[in-house]
């Protein structure tokens, strides 16, 4: 069901970029079913859906990633077909993904010619390439040194170095995938500036996101994608969060659901002056925090000041060099990760793939890792396969994991239903302290309100919470209390109802309060 | 079902393209491949195919066991010789029954210590094991190369050898072949794996592991203690190969002669290829040690020289490699 | 105990170790962890002396095993690359594959088991470089090596000049430190891969041919005994860095030629074998303990 695409403002002037009828299948999945996009040039233009909505394959078409089945591509009115991303490029695409493709031990210079190198008598030619990137700096007021190596950058800043590189290639038509996902509120102004600015000199922006604010802030016209069909194509301004919201998930949802505040009891977790280094830098300085049984306390941040260290910290997995961790009133310091979750601790770990689960074995298997060393898993020394399984359809069950079965290997199960099973294992340890990192991050929105319901049920049952989140609006619904991060340090705390966007934002990125 | 008929179709290509070498040396491939057969099956084969099968089955079993936890230990050759050579040393010394027990356990020492050696360097000293373990090996051959040459050599005999075991410290032939008991030893060392690996805690953990360290580190499973453990158990088995092998025929320690058949790397393939799977491992070693075996039959019948078989024997696993990589890619994909 | 003739011998031990060690660490640095250098090495070997005693001329018998290097990496370009298998599964294969297939060889090609030479096999000759050759100890130590040892010193320059100094070595790096973005930046890292998978066998070619031709003029049975396994570990120890390879190198080559004097002076050839690898295994300790200071952050701060 196509809605009429919104026509350009000048429709004399061929679209920047039109993509027509796009038809992509991966096996049985058709990903991309007659897509077509269409944006004029000194247009943003937003790209919206869910999580295998069909974006990704999409823009991966435009970027000569992937080749369509069918359909066609044109820029300024030329048919294109591109066999590889060098010939994208070399239309005038350029292309920031989500999580950057930087070399973090190259230098900015480096990383912005990498793939296009000038060269003098055969060799690099760094003097041109400084020279280069240094005019494009200057005039696009990006705060940025051409000497400077990417993998001492912030992210922000990375995320301009992304930007140089395209514009190096002379890239007409920017595709930005997701691209503030790890960025302040003010780096969020900040590159919606600088993309509005490129915009007015004539570029074409096509922007990917799942937020629905930045779409209403920033973007001309927007295009949304739903199980590999348009279902939305409109100027924003004729558009609200709820018409992209129905359009993106096909039903109505409440985006603003309030949960009543948790009533917190004794105190469950205190980390006291809780200190990490590494090679000279201070990760965690000086940390001191408490949770309370029945509270959940929230953790915002820009990512890399110390959140990831915090809660590995406390779980365990990093060693710390000063201070103390107590679950209750019994100091866990001096123990390992076993002997951490023993005393209380469940994790639900950040990154899903590598750390929270092993996609590549059975969800049996996964569901059973930390239950395995006692009944009824294990009975006689020996485990027992049976229990394997019925404590996995115990959890699938109970919260509503959407798999063909316990044998089912867990990649083949959809990124909300992994986090779901991560989530229902380390709920289902009924520890008194759960560590939550990103419990949402590349969830689908009804998966979003599944975990979301089940994290405050934990809390009312009197546990204590301590959520990371680089979502603001996650912590802001969630939260009893709220502390910024910034340098490894809390450089602010708020409680519930005194907490407000703009001020936290501030916090988040350093600014005193 | 799919990998089976995937695999079965590697190797068919790999006996044509051998069929076609054997061609090209001007051999009857029909006739090769069936001497082949004869000689790794037939009743004069059967013996000569198990006593092939007992080192590489064993030294299989061994390295699967690291590898099960994603720990490739590529010293095996070292913990075997290590374990030769030191139960030799032990069953010259004690005498009768006792010595036997005693000379096996030396080797199971040995190896495992030795194995536990490059593990500690990993885990106290940083090096990566796939590089302790490799070096290490190394000085162990040398040892028990200049060991046979001078301290432990056998006086009556110009090659480097060590003397000759009594009747007494052998172990008992099994009735009408060459294979010792030695054979029931590397089998139930082979099932004790499997019960392991299947049934217990530690076994799921080393599983866990090699599923991914994060997460096995994040679930509590200590890696160093895991890494030692396993390593000990790696190099055990592997020293109690050594052990079992120099006390059967001809009851010494001869220099190269636990090197040259190549049964540390066969046997590595045979777990790389079969996932470190305990029965998958026994079964690729047992496929390996009867093609070896048959080699030698095809030599006797049409005089194509037995490394051949070793030739065709690589270009298998080459093949196997790339399916079970396409396998791998494929799964990633969907 | 230390004189010129030490060190003399230790460049001429080194030479194969270093051609193989640049191999692998050109692999390494696309992301390749290639340990079919050994076999490699092996097949470079046979295929010299064959080239050599078939042609009668050495030069060609260099060329022919360059070229054998280069196509029998293809197994493992092939396999790794196209076929995404285990690299180290197909390295394993690989060298197995070598030994089988020279001893094969040797038997249907020269007739012979083990060991194959003869004095009409044209081997390399020592190079005098003029004037150079007339300074004591120095003239000593660097002069009266083969062409290959020479050349060994020039590659470690030209692949640091490549990959600091020429778009394909800024490439290599990024393909070795994330594909996927080098991909993403019209960069073939398939082909970049195949590149250095196939040069690394003309290197380990040049190793085997160094080794059969130039240390000695014979072909024996895995006569590498290990020297590819110890570039394996130079790659590692100088951390694919250009000079980072050779000190490991030249650490290796000094054990060896050490060892070897050690022999001299009656300590038995089995224990002194054991000294490169003992040296390499003590250098690793070194090194590594100072490496350990920094502590492994369980996590990204992405």
């Amino acid at each position: 069901m196509t809605l009429h695409r919104a026509e350009s403002a000048d429709s004399a002037e061929a679209p920047a970029v039109e993509l027509r009828g796009i038809v992509k299948r991966f096996a049985t999945l058709l990903a991309n079913d007659h897509v077509d996009l269409s944006a004029a040039p000194g247009e943003i233009h937003a790209l919206m859906g869910e999580n295998g909505a069909g974006k990704s394959t999409l823009m991966s078409v435009l970027y000569g990633m992937v080749q369509p089945d069918e359909g066609t591509i044109s820029l300024a009115g030329q048919p294109m077909s591109f066999a590889s991303p060098a010939e994208a490029i070399a239309a005038g695409i350029g292309m920031v993904q989500q999580g950057f493709a930087l070399f973090d031990s190259l230098s900015v210079s480096d990383n912005v010619i990498f793939g296009a190198e000038p060269t003098r008598r055969g060799l690099l030619d760094r003097r041109a390439a400084r020279a280069g990137v240094t005019e494009l700096i200057e005039r696009h007021e990006l705060r940025l040194r051409p000497d400077d190596r990417v993998g001492d950058l912030p992210v922000g800043v990375r995320q301009q170095v992304e930007i140089l590189k395209l514009l190096y290639r002379r890239a007409r038509v920017l595709v930005l995938d997701e691209p503030t996902a790890v960025l302040t509120p003010a780096e969020t102004d900040r590159l919606f500036a600088v993309l509005r600015d490129l915009a007015g000199q004539g570029h074409t922006v096509l922007l990917v996101t799942h937020k629905l604010h930045e779409v209403t802030a920033v973007s001309d016209n927007v295009t949304v994608l739903r199980d590999g069909r348009v279902t939305l194509s409109a100027p924003t301004s004729a558009t609200d969060r709820a018409k992209l919201a129905t359009a993106m998930t096909g039903r109505d949802v409440d985006l603003d659901r309030v949960y009543p505040p948790g009533r917190p009891g004794e105190e469950a977790l205190s980390v006291r002056g809780l200190t990490v280094r590494d090679r000279g830098r201070t990760l965690l300085d000086d940390m001191s925090l408490s949770v309370r049984a029945g509270e959940i306390v929230g953790i915002a941040g820009v990512a890399g000041n110390g959140q990831n260290e915090l809660v590995a910290a406390i779980a365990g997995l990093l060693e710390s060099d000063a201070g103390a961790v107590l679950v209750g009133d019994r100091d866990i310091s001096d123990l390992g990760v076993r002997d951490r979750r023993a005393a209380g601790i469940a994790y639900i770990p950040e990154d899903r793939g590598d750390v929270g689960a092993a996609p590549g074995a059975r969800l049996a298997d996964n569901l059973a890792v930390g239950f395995h060393r006692r009944p009824p898993l294990l009975r006689r020394g020996l485990l027992r396969p049976g229990e394997f399984r019925r404590h996995a359809e115990r959890i699938i069950e109970r919260f509503d994991v959407r798999a063909p079965g316990p044998a089912a290997p867990m990649r083949t199960l959809s990124g909300g239903n992994q986090q779901k099973a991560i989530l229902g294992r380390e709920l289902a340890h009924e520890a008194p302290v759960l560590l939550v990192e990103q419990p949402t991050r590349g969830v689908d929105i009804a998966a979003v309100v599944d975990i979301h319901t089940e994290l405050i049920a934990y809390r009312d049952a009197g546990h204590a919470v301590l959520l990371v989140s680089a979502e603001l609006s996650e912590i802001l619904g969630l939260a009893d209390r709220i502390l910024v991060m910034y340098e490894g340090r809390i450089v602010a705390r708020f409680g519930k109802d005194e907490a407000d966007v703009n001020v936290i934002g501030m916090a988040m990125a350093g600014a005193a309060l | 079902m799919n990998n089976l008929r995937a695999v079965s179709f590697t190797v068919l290509a790999a006996l044509l393209l051998g069929g076609l070498l054997l061609g090209a040396t001007g051999a009857d491939p029909l006739t090769a491949y069936w001497s082949i057969v004869e000689g790794a099956f037939g009743p004069d084969g059967i013996p000569d195919t198990l006593a092939y099968a007992v080192p590489v089955v064993g030294m299989a079993t061994a390295l699967a066991i690291p590898l099960r936890a994603g720990l490739v230990n590529l010293g095996g050759e070292g913990q075997l010789v290590l374990g030769a050579i030191s139960a030799i040393a032990v069953g010259l010394q004690v005498p009768g029954p006792l010595g036997i027990v005693a000379a096996l356990a030396a080797g199971v020492l040995a190896g495992g210590a030795y194995a536990a050696a490059a593990a500690l360097c990993e885990t106290r000293l940083g090096v990566p094991l796939l590089v302790t373990t490799l070096l290490l090996s190394y000085p162990a051959m040398s040892l028990a190369a200049y060991l046979v040459r001078f301290p432990m050599r056998d006086p009556g005999s110009s090659l480097p050898q060590s003397g000759q075991l009594p009747p007494d410290v052998r172990l008992p032939v099994l009735a009408g072949s060459g294979v010792t008991v030695g054979l029931f030893l590397i089998a139930a060392a082979a099932v004790a794996f499997a019960v392991v690996d299947a049934r217990t805690p530690a076994g799921f953990e080393a599983r866990v592991t090699g599923w991914g360290p994060r997460f096995a580190e994040y679930a509590g499973i200590e890696r160093p203690r895991l890494t030692l453990r396993l390593l000990f158990c790696s190099g055990g088995l592997a020293g109690l190969v050594g052990a079992v092998v120099v006390l059967g025929f001809p009851y010494r320690f001869i220099d190269g002669a636990l090197i040259t058949p190549q049964y540390t790397w066969i046997g590595l393939l045979a777990a790389l290829l079969a996932f470190a799977s305990p029965l998958g491992t026994v079964i690729a070693a047992l496929f390996f040690a009867a093609l070896t075996s048959g080699g030698f039959a095809m030599e006797r019948a049409t005089q194509v020289p037995r490394e051949l078989t070793a030739v065709l024997q690589a270009v298998l696993i080459l093949f196997l490699a790339a399916t079970t990589g396409v396998l791998r890619k494929r799964r990633r994909t969907v | 105990m230390i004189d010129a003739a030490l060190f003399s011998s230790a460049l001429g031990a080194l030479a194969p170790i270093l051609f193989a060690a640049l191999a692998g660490a050109l692999c390494q640095r696309a992301g390749v962890f290639n340990i079919a250098l050994e076999g490699t090495m092996l097949v470079g070997c046979f295929a010299g002396v064959a080239g050599s005693w078939y042609t009668g001329s050495v030069w060609l018998g260099v060329l022919t095993a360059m070229l054998a290097g280069t196509v029998y990496s293809l197994i493992v370009a092939t396999g790794v690359v196209t076929f995404g298998a285990d690299a180290i599964v197909l390295g394993v294969a690989a060298n197995l594959l070598a030994v089988g297939l020279t001893s094969y060889l040797i038997q249907t090609v020269f007739g012979s088991r083990g060991t194959f030479s003869d004095p009409g096999l044209a081997g390399l000759d020592p190079v005098e470089i003029p004037v150079l050759d007339r300074i004591p100890v120095i003239g000593e130590i660097l002069s009266g090596h083969s062409v290959l040892v020479y050349l060994s010193w020039l590659a470690v320059v030209a692949f640091a000049v490549v990959l600091y100094r020429h778009p394909w070595g800024l490439r290599l790096r990024g393909v070795g430190e994330r594909p996927e973005a080098a991909a993403s930046l019209g960069v073939p890292v398939d082909r970049y891969r195949y590149g250095v998978i196939l040069v690394g066998g003309a290197l380990c070619g040049l190793a085997g041919a160094q080794l059969a031709l130039g240390n000695v003029t014979l072909f024996s049975e895995n006569m590498t005994a290990g020297r590819g396994w110890i570039a394996v570990v130079a790659v590692l120890l100088g951390r694919a860095l250009p000079y980072g390879v050779l000190a490991a190198a030249v650490l290796f080559g000094l054990a060896e030629a050490f060892g070897f004097r050690l022999q001299g002076l009656g300590l038995p050839q089995q224990l002194t074998d054991a000294a490169p690898y003992v040296v390499t295994l003590v250098a690793l300790f070194v090194f590594s303990a100072r490496v350990r200071a920094r502590r492994v952050v369980t996590r990204g701060t992405e």
